[in-house]
């Protein structure tokens, strides 16, 4: 299953937090910071997996090569669109190609929802993100990847706001970020 | 007075950039207050602006009761934000969620479907066993509900109901299942059922089996990629128990891979057939073997496959696990594999890693190791940057004339990568000892190599962190020592000396080398903390004879002592000092002349001057051995000074108590390793009572000592005690020329096998290697020696080369030697000529090199070397592990999920028929508390009616913590008036036995179960419980 789910900026500042468990506020910020430093030291063209960060790597899967355990989280997948970083943390049980289209599935409706997304959209409208992640995720499992359905799900809960029109644009997230992918999906 | 909104807030935060804290704390200031205001918008703007905060970092657990409030608004904007609070803040511990009971189960029953997704999307934050106790009768219904949103997101819910709650599924499962089955499904619940299926189907994977044919169905036409490879992953763990799913399962999922467009689908395709153990399990050989080999070069193209380091990644995950089964499959895959260790990106490189340790074997763990090395020696671990950038600037000199012809391979480790994080070095250090000491280091041959290696690790390895214990606090225990990496390095240096005889000189060498390196680059302010001291002090000590110079050794550790920091160091470092001390002073067989004796009481007042200090250090270990050390010092210098020199004429023995007494406190039987747990299997001697005191009357002859004055004649008592013991010395003090010699002869002239190991080890340690091999191969008549030393042998080669390139020519630049380098460093396996070649040398040392193996006693199986090994790696340790990680962060523990059995008719073993009878004994007690409940609740509810009134909202007034009374708590009916609920309170002592009844009466039959399981703490909780509709009354 999927334990969090994270979206944060090119300087570690936070857009979205959403675990599936309950956990204090302080280890959430040292999750996120420890996540951060780990996804900002990647070179150029390496994996969208990650290594586990200290906090959860404390408890030690990194040797045994069959995890028995599937409840650890072992699985720290991530994306990074324009200024944006989208971070799953999953259990073994996830597949981890998957996730990576799960992301991308997750960003593409956020592009529709407000018609070519930017890193400010996400910041004044956080409920959005929220609702829309959960049409995708409940308590850490999927329910929905089809994007008509998950669009529908989060504009039946009422109207998306716009951004702000003061506030300067900044390009867009989901234009210039190869929505296409590496993955094709089809009958998503 | 405004009032800001989110947006402001947001904009506030990023207009305010430098004093960003202050003006947060601000907007805190006034959320505090503005959620307390009356009017529901500011309230529930103000909570919108705390979860903000709360995500950037902000606690607002003290919120916890508005967020309550905001949830019970009948606004459904307002509602939102309040189960979004309730989602992002809410903790295990946040007590307000007692009272949100009848808010949750008022907005299930809601007419909207917005409004029941609500609470349906926050139970998994907020589940707890009472709560989920509370809220499933109201969430089942919600299995049919019209909407397929809202049957969807409560399959889910259910689930993590039922992880906290088992029982759950005893009501739930049975109308998923008709979920399922139902071909008129909407193909999106349908989707979620198999999700949920497969997050239960590993845990209890018998359960699933009957759903087999229509899960086939939806894997085979249903269109969803999500779906099918979660039902790919669902039929592995399904295959074991019934074999007979493969065979119809391969056709599908053949055809999956060769045809499928997505990655993920073809790449899960492969991984089920591994893990459902498919490869090479059937019958059918020929299509097993097919299968097989189509699953392993689709694989290897992953891996090979450019650009794309996902696909590498999970290869490299798909290969570890069919490692475990087929580890010759795998090694076929060695090449690409190896790439990998060199991979830019840490993921890759340590799933490599992981993978690489199971292929060691001897003819690849040189190159292996080789490969390692360099990465660690290319890029210093960033801690040490700082330190070695002064010693690497002699280095790089030293080695540019040095190596001159790798000046190829220069460039690239200068430009050097980022520095490795500090972990993995640590990781990948203990990897390589542990690749290298597998199985009583068999698939090691070459020792002199290993040697150098592990000299280079301790150079390399990362200095470890100070200690938060100071060491100045007395008895304080060393509580992370075991993960300080140098020791573990040294002790392997140690490991090679004991075990391994014929290459004892070179282990003690390099233990001298590494504790003079020591002592010169640490600055003296500065505390010494490798841990890599305390073995090599050991070795030191222990071999003192085979040292070559004791007396420098002796320097440069009495230089160290007053600067470690530890005290376990310190101890063996006492104890190394003494040993050298006796080897030094006790040749009994030079005469005593006045040099003699000048030197040796300076050599003793420094040695004492070295230890004073330990005397009165506050960890007591130190503090005996320093005490002891001492006063045997002092005894001896006395009778040194005692005793005249020899003159001319007449001949003066040395003290006996400096050339007998202290060497024979050292001199006894050689030490073995002994195999962990060997001790244990010492039997007891028959005599032996260790509570018997030692002496009856021990206090009156303790106090008649103090009074005792030491007799003059003592010190020779002291003497002729140890005079008895000499016949040990005989055995352990073997002439060590002896083993000089022999090694000189044995040790394998292979070492320029190891081709590019200029590349990561220092240039000293290969200068060294040089000078060694060049003095090994002095006669061989087969090794091309440098011009300058080629003595009286002369070879065809040798005349042709010298014939063609003049004298003087350097050995590194022969073409031949090149290509030697080359083939081995670039891969394995791929060109057969070096192996071939290779294969006679590495044959021959190993028939040679003896490694001791750990001494055991007789039926102490368990402890040889190779069980202590397994035991580390696989069962105990991995058990430890479960253990360990029932703690790990951010995880859902789903454990008791396996106690639950889904089929009511299934179980028939014998416990479970006990458990039942269990079961029904607490059952029916559970049930006659049941009855004395209702009858208590009854009357309270008669009397509620009578005196009170429904208060306005539907808001649970919170009372403290449960006293002895009964006491009533009133309840609003917020979804009918009818259903007045009650809220009973009781003692302690009765929620133990039967406090579920409450909420039994729709349930009675998960009750006893629950109460079994759960913790008193838990019971509490239920115990302030404000209960369900009580039906019954």
């Amino acid at each position: 299953m999927i334990n969090a789910f994270l979206v944060f900026n090119g300087q570690g500042q936070p857009r979205l937090t959403k675990f599936y468990t309950q956990l204090d506020t302080s280890i959430q910020q040292r999750l996120i910071s420890e996540i951060f430093t780990l996804v900002s030291n990647r070179p150029p063209g390496s994996c969208n997996f990650l290594p586990l960060p200290p906090l959860l790597a404390a408890s030690g899967t990194s040797h045994s090569a069959s995890e028995p355990h599937n409840d650890v989280p072992s699985l720290v997948t991530y994306r990074n669109y324009a200024t944006l970083y989208f971070i799953i943390i999953s259990t073994s049980t996830e597949s981890p190609l998957a996730l990576i289209d799960l992301i991308q599935v997750y960003v593409e409706a956020l592009d529709r929802l407000f018609e070519n997304v930017c890193e400010l959209d996400l910041i004044f409208n956080f409920e959005t993100l929220h609702a829309t992640l959960g049409e995708m995720i409940v308590g850490g499992v999927v329910i929905e990847t089809n994007m008509d359905r998950i669009v529908a799900g989060v504009r039946a809960q009422g109207t998306v706001a716009k951004r702000p029109v003061n506030e300067s644009r900044s390009t867009g997230l989901g234009a210039g970020l190869g929505m296409g992918g590496n993955f094709v999906w089809h009958g998503r | 007075m405004f009032e800001k909104s989110l947006y402001d807030l947001i904009r506030g935060r990023r207009n305010h950039k430098g004093h960003e804290k202050e003006y947060i704390q601000n907007c805190l200031k006034e959320c505090r207050s503005e959620i307390r205001s009356q009017d529901m918008d500011v309230k529930a703007t103000a909570l919108l602006k705390l979860i903000y905060l709360e995500m950037v970092g902000h606690d607002m657990s003290w919120a916890s009761f508005h967020v309550l409030e905001v949830m019970s608004s009948p606004k459904y904007h307002q509602k939102r934000v309040g189960y979004l609070g309730a989602v992002q803040t809410f903790r295990s511990d946040t007590e307000v969620l007692m009272l949100a009971t009848n808010l949750l189960k008022k907005d299930l029953a809601a007419a909207q479907p917005t409004i029941i997704s609500l609470p349906i999307a926050a139970l998994p934050h907020i589940i707890t066993p009472s709560l989920a106790l509370s809220v499933l009768t109201d969430l089942v219904p919600r299995l049919g509900h019209s909407h397929p949103t809202i049957r969807k997101k409560t399959i889910v819910t259910l689930y993590r109901l039922a992880l906290v709650y088992p029982e759950t599924l005893r009501a739930a499962w049975p109308k998923i299942k008709e979920r399922l089955m139902d071909k008129n499904e909407d193909p999106s619940v349908t989707a979620a059922i198999v999700n949920v299926v497969c997050e239960l189907g590993w845990r209890r994977p018998n359960d699933f089996l009957p759903l087999a044919p229509r899960l086939f169905e939806l894997l085979v036409d249903g269109g969803n990629n999500w779906m099918a490879i979660k039902l790919i992953k669902l039929f592995a763990t399904l295959t074991p128990l019934e074999p007979r799913l493969v065979r119809k399962l391969l056709p599908p999922l053949t055809d999956l891979i060769r045809t499928t467009p997505a990655m993920s689908l073809l790449y899960e395709c492969i991984n089920g057939i591994i893990q459902g153990g498919i490869l090479g399990d059937g019958e059918d050989f020929a299509a097993s073997e097919e299968i097989a080999s189509l699953c392993v070069s689709k694989l290897r193209g992953m891996i090979m496959m450019n650009g794309d380091a996902n696909l590498k990644y999970v290869a490299l995950l798909a290969f570890n696990r069919i490692v475990v089964t087929h580890p010759f499959l795998v090694a076929q895959q060695e090449d690409v594999i190896m790439e990998c260790i060199d991979s830019e990106d840490i993921t890759i490189r340590i799933k490599a890693l992981d993978l690489v340790q199971g292929m060691v074997s001897s003819e690849n763990l040189v190159s292996i190791v080789s490969r390692l090395m360099r990465q660690l020696k290319a890029s210093p671990s960033s801690s040490l940057a700082h330190q070695q950038s002064v010693q690497s600037a002699d280095l790089e000199t030293d080695s540019s004339d040095e190596a001159a012809p790798e000046s190829g391979r220069r460039p690239k480790s200068q430009d050097h990568p980022p520095p490795l994080p500090e972990d993995y070095t640590i990781d990948v250090i203990g990897r390589i000892l542990n690749m290298c000491s597998q199985n009583n280091y068999a698939s090691l041959s070459d020792f002199d190599w290993y040697i150098d290696v592990l000299t280079q690790l301790v150079r390399i390895a990362p200095v470890p962190r100070k200690r938060e214990t100071d060491s100045d606090l007395s008895g304080s225990v060393p509580k992370h020592l075991a993960t300080d990496i140098s020791e573990k390095i040294g002790n392997e240096i140690r490991n090679v000396a004991v075990k391994v005889k014929i290459v004892r000189v070179a282990a003690v060498r390099a233990a001298e080398l590494i504790i003079l390196k020591l002592n010169s680059e640490v600055t003296p302010s500065h505390p010494v903390v490798s841990g890599a001291l305390k073995p090599l002090a050991w070795i030191v000590g222990e071999y003192a004879f085979q040292l070559s110079s004791p007396h420098d050794s002796l320097g440069h550790l009495l230089r160290l002592i007053p600067r470690i920091e530890y005290p376990e160091i310190l101890t063996t470092c006492l104890q190394s000092v003494i040993k050298l001390f006796a080897h030094i002073a006790g040749d009994d067989q030079a005469p005593w002349t006045s040099e003699r004796k000048a030197s040796m009481s300076l050599l003793m007042s420094r040695v004492i001057h070295v230890l004073e200090p330990l005397a009165l250090h506050p960890y007591l270990e130190v503090q005996e051995r320093g005490v002891e050390f001492i006063e045997l010092l002092k005894l001896t210098a006395e009778a040194a000074s005692g005793q005249a020199p020899s003159t001319n004429e007449v001949r003066q023995d040395p003290p006996l108590l400096l050339t007998q007494a202290i060497p024979s406190l050292f001199n006894g039987w050689e030490l073995n390793s002994v195999a962990r747990g060997a001790q244990q299997n010492v039997p007891m001697p028959d005599g032996l009572d260790l509570d018997e005191p030692i002496h009856p009357n021990l206090n009156a002859l303790l106090s008649q000592a103090d009074s005792l004055m030491l007799p003059a004649q003592g010190e020779d008592e002291f003497e002729t005690y140890y005079h008895q013991k000499p016949p040990a010395t005989s055995i352990s003090n073997e002439p060590a020329i002896n083993r000089l010699a022999e090694v000189a002869e044995d040790v394998p002239p292979s070492s320029y096998q190891q081709a590019g190991e200029e590349s990561y080890l220092d240039a000293d340690i290969i200068a060294r290697r040089k000078a060694e091999r060049m003095e090994r191969n002095r006669d061989d008549p087969f090794y091309i020696l440098g011009s300058g030393s080629s003595g009286g042998t002369s070879t065809p080669i040798h005349n042709i080369l010298e014939k063609e390139n003049g004298p003087g020519l350097d050995i590194d630049s022969i073409p031949i030697m090149k290509l030697d380098l080359e083939s081995l460093s670039t891969g394995l396996g791929n060109s057969s000529a070096p192996a071939a070649d290779k294969a006679p040398r590495q044959a021959k040392p190993r028939q040679k090199i003896v490694i001791a193996a750990d001494e055991t006693l007789g039926g102490s199986g368990r402890s040889t070397p190779r069980n202590y090994e397994s035991e580390n790696n696989s069962d105990s340790f991995t058990k430890s592990k479960a253990k360990k990680l029932k703690q790990s962060l951010l995880q859902v523990d789903s454990s008791h999920l396996r106690e639950l059995s889904l089929e009511a008719s299934q179980p028939d073993d014998a416990l479970t028929a006990e458990r039942q009878q269990r079961d029904e004994a607490e059952m029916a007690q559970a049930m006659k508390e049941v009855q004395r409940l209702r009858l208590e609740m009854q009357r309270a509810n008669e009397r509620i009616q009578v005196a009170q009134g429904v208060p306005a909202e539907g808001i649970v007034v919170k009372k403290k913590k449960p006293k002895k009374q009964p006491k009533l708590g009133e309840d609003g009916g917020e979804a009918a008036a009818a259903t007045t609920t009650v809220k009973v309170k009781k003692k302690k002592k009765k929620a133990a036995v039967g406090d579920g009844g409450e909420g039994s009466a729709s349930t009675p039959a998960a009750e006893p179960v629950v109460k079994a399981k759960k913790k008193p703490k838990r019971i509490v909780q239920l115990d302030d419980d404000p209960g369900t509709p009580v039906d019954g009354l």
